[in-house]
């Protein structure tokens, strides 16, 4: 479903699989029904912090703090999924 | 330890008055009572029981916490082996491939107090940069943790590419890791990547394992050698996909989940370990109270009975 050309579009817009899988793992969460709903973004909550080191000096730490839903959502052209209509 | 041989010391010298009174000679230890007192002062010692036995609650108390964390991560551990599993059966694993960047990703925890588990994982790490180092070739680090940054720190600072840290602060789950396994695919050039990590396989043992996950390109030189990547080709593709982009999506994929299980496992390990070096601290301060309540004892007798003879002395002088 997703490829059509000789590169999937995400590939082509710099994703990697693993943001396009989170992506579309996060649009499935969204998908259901509360109390479940709560639960499952409760698993999606990421927090970790990354600091680059540049000839043996650490740089400021970034702090990444998604809370619950991935940052692309608004802005990237969703896919239409046309088996999911259970949810 | 420092306390356990400032201990034994005291041990000792307070020995020696025994000794020597059961030899029927007067002296006494004018070591601890202050100038002028005649009984040995039995209040360092127990102030010393006292601390001991907080330490020994502490202990305990930290042992069951670990316990009831590594139940919870436990199953999580077990049922993520599923996933990097089906990648074994279709890649094989490479640990010995020659590649000319190789990059050392070494898990380790934030917090201390878990015995030596972060220790090996460091040295199997050096271990794996030493192996790895030659003409073409070069080695960087991506350290996750606070521990695993603090000890290569010392000597390998030029070679580190980046650090993670505060990765416990929500419980783990697969979405953290996969973005921070997206940061480290987009930060770092890499033939060859070597995922670090003590794998959990009881309680009590801790094996340091090493996961290699090649890039793409690597995947196909090594194709050539025949093996299990060589019968990839025998696979069909479906989709208007090419090989290329599949075994693309399959190294970030798999990248993605073997950090997860060795994520977990190592958080497994990490709990383990924590429970049984409390466990093993609580038995030290429990041998440690034991010694010091038979020193505490003896001392105290000694100050009686010195008492005693004092008052018999006198009584017997007066009397005559």
């Amino acid at each position: 479903m997703a490829s059509s050309g000789a590169v999937p579009f995400w590939r082509a817009a710099g994703m990697t699989y693993i943001t396009y899988s989170n992506i579309c793992a996060n649009l499935v969460r969204n998908c259901l029904k509360e109390p479940h709903k709560a639960e499952a973004l409760s698993r999606e909550k990421v927090h970790f912090s990354l600091s680059k080191w540049v000839d043996g000096k650490p740089e400021k730490p970034s702090m990444l703090l998604f809370s619950s839903s991935y940052p692309f959502t608004d802005s990237i052209i969703i896919p239409t999924f046309n088996s999911f209509s259970d949810y | 330890m420092a306390m356990a041989a400032a201990l034994r010391r005291e041990g000792r010298r307070l020995a020696q008055p025994i000794n020597a009174l059961q030899s029927h000679s007067s002296l006494i230890s004018q070591d601890q009572a202050p100038h002028g007192a005649r009984s040995i002062s039995t209040q360092i010692v127990r102030n010393r029981m006292k601390s001991v036995k907080n330490i020994q609650k502490i202990t305990k108390a930290m042992k069951m916490v670990a316990a009831s964390k590594l139940r919870a991560v436990q199953t999580r551990a077990e049922n993520s082996r599923g996933l990097w599993q089906p990648f074994t059966a279709l890649l094989g694993d490479n640990p010995s491939a020659d590649v000319k960047k190789n990059v050392v990703v070494t898990i380790s925890s934030d917090k201390g107090l878990c015995g030596g588990i972060n220790s090996t994982s460091v040295k199997i790490s050096r271990i794996l940069h030493k192996l790895n180092s030659g003409p073409d070739k070069e080695t960087k680090y991506v350290l996750l943790g606070e521990k695993a940054k603090v000890q290569l720190v010392r000597d390998s600072k030029k070679d580190i590419e980046l650090t993670l840290t505060e990765l416990q602060k929500n419980p783990l789950n697969y979405t953290q890791v996969s973005v921070l396994a997206d940061d480290i695919l987009k930060n770092v050039e890499y033939d060859a990547l070597r995922i670090v990590f003590n794998k959990f396989h009881s309680v009590v043992s801790f094996l340091p394992t090493v996961s290699t996950i090649l890039s793409p390109e690597v995947i196909e030189k090594e194709a050539e050698a025949g093996g299990k990547l060589g019968e990839l080709d025998s696979y069909e593709i479906e989709g208007g996909e090419t090989k290329s982009e599949i075994l693309q999506n399959l190294a970030d994929f798999q990248f993605s989940c073997v950090m997860y299980n060795a994520v977990l496992e190592n958080a497994c390990s990490e709990q383990g370990a924590r429970m049984s070096a409390m466990d093993s601290s609580s038995r030290n301060a429990g041998d440690m109270l034991d010694r010091l309540t038979l020193t505490y004892n003896r001392t105290r007798q000694a100050s009686i009975t010195t008492e005693l003879i004092e008052i018999i002395s006198g009584a017997s002088a007066l009397t005559g």
